[in-house]
Formats: structure tokens, sequence, C-alpha cells
């Protein structure tokens, strides 16, 4: 019996196995080639720098450039999209209940390839030189999923939250701000953060936008640009820098979000 | 509110209907088929395109419930110490964006001389944590005594997974199938980084070069583009809407 038992746990364990060593391969020991690159002079020489290259980056106007467009869109974007996804979802979950189609409207956009919507998107907004548009199609596609994963977590409140505030005379606005939408707080709170890290993507909806060019106006470059730019030229160490950058401040902003979002413990 | 919602649903949904619309237009606004034809009949580099992203993200999707199902199962199964510690970097792997995997992909393939091949785009996709974080929240809801019950009949790990563990989390199945499916027929980086020749390239290559094409081929390209996901949408909608429930990571 007690063979038994050890063979299922070991089996269980292999099981992780799989994903786990493609994720070594492909993810983990290129991640470390790629620190080892940003700390080097060149490919050849392959002599240690220390941080210049970072100073190199950091500096780079192009890069500042591209995280300033980042944290604006974080900033403005990513409100926006929370704001208009949190408000749906409570009239889907609190209002109108039956119109489901109403609901598969807003998801729909998840899944549209972006090639397609920017194409609209370009015939819609021709003539607007800034990146509204752009905002606005990253609010398009991506309030789907915060929808999704809102109403999930509005409908998992218990009926008898509401029956007794409605006893006690709490009115709509007061119910929702007091009592739902803080009964929600992890999954809006993961739902900005994963706005957050979708807003990384938004250089396929500007590339397809700006019809495939590498040199998009100013107020659109974002830190995908200044990568191919840099993998057109082979410039290594450039990339690994920002790649090393990108990951350390991605890092950040999830382990600030996990941790607001253990906070909530009930 | 109940005025309003309908108002904002039709906002989101008019962009779609649009781009149908505007394939059947032609550029004195008459109603035409001539954008398919130009699309279908005269431009010959479309079929290959098109084919490349059926095969890459299909691949990439069934290759997934492989890695993905096990490895959800084995998180939450497995006794092994270091179990949570795993989860908590799968789950920031999930977050990192292409910006910070990219380069590490691409340096894994060229190592394993496999830039400029079909497997290149396929493989590093596969191993993708998405879908293994989503089905492992999912699978936390569900019991574990019906796997002991299997168990005193077989020891098949295989047996187990088929007949116990996937049946109550079907939903979460085709609903991470879905948006693997989704996201990989969306993939735009990678192909272009990874692969050199034409051929092995995908529809979101070829949108972003339309304008280079002869004809009003962008719109019908922008329509046939989305009518694969559009149909799988309309078959698995409510999975999505039932299945991706991992908002709360605690």
């Amino acid at each position: 019996m007690r063979k038994f038992r050890l063979r299922w746990r070991t089996k269980t364990t292999l099981c992780l196995l799989p994903s786990l060593a493609g994720i070594v391969f492909f993810f983990v020991i290129p991640y470390f080639r790629v620190l080892y690159y940003s700390l080097i002079d060149n490919q050849f020489r392959r002599r240690f720098v220390g941080l210049d290259n970072y100073i190199d980056t950091l500096g780079n106007e192009y890069f500042q450039l591209a995280l300033k467009n980042s944290l604006l869109l974080i900033v403005v974007a990513v409100t926006l999209l929370i704001l208009i996804a949190l408000l749906v979802s409570l009239a889907l979950s609190f209002g109108i209940r039956k119109l489901r189609v109403c609901r598969a409207a807003f998801v729909l956009p998840m899944v549209i390839p972006s090639g397609s919507a920017a194409l609209v998107w370009h015939s819609l907004f021709s003539g607007w030189d800034s990146a509204a548009p752009l905002y606005l199609l990253f609010v398009w596609k991506n309030a789907g999923i915060c929808i999704v994963l809102m109403t999930a977590a509005f409908t998992c409140i218990d009926n008898a939250v509401f029956e007794s505030a409605g006893i006690d005379g709490a009115g709509k606005f007061r119910l929702h701000t007091r009592i739902t939408v803080p009964m929600i707080m992890p999954t809006l709170l993961f739902s900005v953060l994963l706005s957050i890290v979708n807003s990384f993507k938004i250089f396929r909806e500007t590339y397809h936008y700006y019809g495939g060019t590498n040199y998009p106006p100013h107020h659109s470059y974002t830190l995908q640009y200044y990568m191919n730019n840099n993998f057109l030229k082979l410039d290594y160490q450039s990339l690994a820098t920002a790649a090393v950058l990108t990951s350390l401040l991605v890092f950040a902003i999830v382990m600030t979000g996990l941790r607001l979002q253990r906070r909530f413990e009930s | 509110m109940r005025k309003v919602l309908p108002v904002v649903a039709l906002c989101f949904f008019l962009p779609v209907a649009a781009t149908v619309a505007l394939s059947f237009l032609s550029e004195g606004n008459a109603l035409t088929l001539n954008n398919y034809a130009d699309l279908l009949l005269n431009c010959f580099i479309f079929y290959p395109m098109f084919w490349n992203s059926v095969l890459y993200a299909g691949l990439i999707t069934l290759a997934q419930f492989l890695i993905v199902i096990p490895c959800a199962f084995g998180f939450s199964q497995s006794r092994a110490r270091s179990k949570s510690a795993l989860f908590a970097f799968y789950i920031i792997l999930m977050m990192m964006p292409l910006q910070v995997t990219i380069l590490p992909n691409y340096i894994g393939l060229r190592d394993l001389g496999m830039l400029d091949t079909r497997l290149g785009i396929i493989l590093p996709a596969v191993f993708s944590p998405f879908g293994v974080v989503v089905m492992r929240q999912y699978m936390r809801g569900t019991d574990n005594s019906t796997i002991d019950a299997m168990r005193l009949e077989t020891n098949s790990l295989i047996k187990v997974l088929i007949h116990v563990v996937i049946p109550p989390v079907k939903v979460c199945v085709f609903a991470v199938g879905l948006f693997v499916f989704a996201d990989c027929w969306n993939m735009l980086e990678q192909p272009l980084l990874f692969l050199e020749s034409d051929r092995l390239k995908t529809m979101s290559v070829f949108m972003a070069n339309a304008s280079s094409y002869e004809g009003g081929v962008l719109f019908p390209a922008a329509v046939l583009f989305i009518v694969p996901v559009l149909l799988l949408y309309g078959f698995f909608s409510d999975k999505l809407e039932k299945g991706l429930v991992f908002g709360d990571l605690r």
C-alpha cells in the first residue's frame, strides 16, 4: 500500500515536468543569457561593463519616449477601461440579467484579431493626430476579459447581502459603492493588474494602425518599437537591457498588485 | 443604465459590423463583390499566410491541452514542497509582456537552430503559462473524492485524467482553448522577428503589409481573418464567460 501511494505522488509531480521543461528551455535559461548580455560591452569582446548599458538605455531618448507613452497609456487608458468594465459588469450582474446578447457584444472584441480591428479603426478615425483612437481601441479590445472576471465575481456574492442591506434602507448607489464593489476588490485589483500588463501589448494594434511601419508618430511610439528597431540593428545589448528593465518594472507592478490583493483576506 | 447599456453594447459591436459592410463596398460606395474577387483570385500570397495562421494557432492550442491539463492537475495534486513557490513563478511569468519574453525566446530558438522554421513559432507559444494558471485556479473548486475513488480501480494516470479530472473542468478547457487560439491567431511580433521567409508568415503579417497589394483586398481579408475566431466564439462563447474565472489569485 505504501509503495502504491508513493508512486501516485511521484506521478502527480511528474505531470508538472513537460510544462516546466519547456519554460526552463525557452524562458528561464535564455533569460539569464539576456541578463548576461545586458552586462557586457558586445558579443565579441564580452568584457564586463557593469551597469553602463543600463545607464545608456535609461538615457536614450527613444527609450524614455517609449516609457513615457507606456505610462500615459496605463494612467489614461487603463483607468478608462476599468471604469467602463466596472459599470458594464454592474449593469449586467444586477440590472438586466437577461440580455445575454449585450454581454456577448462586450466579450466579442477579445477574440477579434488586431489586424482587422485596426483597419476599421483607421477608417473611422482618419485625420486624428493623437494616440486617442488607439486608447479607444485598447479599451474596446480589453474590456471583455475584465467584464468576464468582474461579472463572475459579482455573481458569487450571496443574495442575503442585498436583502439585509435593503432592510437597512441602503439606496442603490450606496449599496454598490459600500458593499458590492468592495466585496469584489481582489478581482477588481487583478483586473487592473491584467489591464496594465495588456497595455504592453498595444504594439499589435499600433503596428497595424500605422500600416506596418517601424516609425510611428511620436505619441504612439512604444517599447516594442524600440525593441524591433534594435532587433533590426542586431543591437543585443540595448535589447537585453530594455528586456531586463521591463521585466523589473512588471515584476514590481505584479508584486505590488498581488500583495494588495492578499490584504483583502476575508 | 437599463437604456444606456444596449447602446454601449452596440458601440462595441459596431466595428465588427462595419468591417463586414466595408468589405462589400467599392471605392464609389456601391455594393460589389469585386473586393473579394481581388483577394481570392489575384492575391495568391493570401492563401499560404491564411493557412499558416490556421496551422500555428490550431497546433499550439492542441499541444497546449496536452501540456496544460496535466500540469494544472499536477499543481492541484502534487505534494512537492516547492509547489506554491513554483506556482507564484508561473503567475509572474504569465504577466510578463512579450517585450520581456521575446528576446529569451529568440535566443532559445537560435541556439536550437529553429529560427525561420514553423516549429520556432509553435514551440515557445506551447509553453505559455497562461492556461496552467487559469486551469489550476478552476480545479481548486473540484473535490478529490472522485479521484480517490477512481484510484481504487486503476493506477493509470491517463485514465484518471480522462474519466475523472477533465469532465468537471470541461468548461475551463474550452475557455482556455478559445482564448489561446484567439491569442495565437493574433500573433504578430513572433512571425515578424523569428521568420524570414514570406511563405511561413501569418495573416497578421499579411494585414500589416496589405496596403502594398493591388485592389481593395484589405477589408475582405479583414473579414476572412475574423471568420474562424468568430465561428469558434459562436460555439464556445458561453464557456468563455464561465471558464475564465481566475480573478482572485489569493
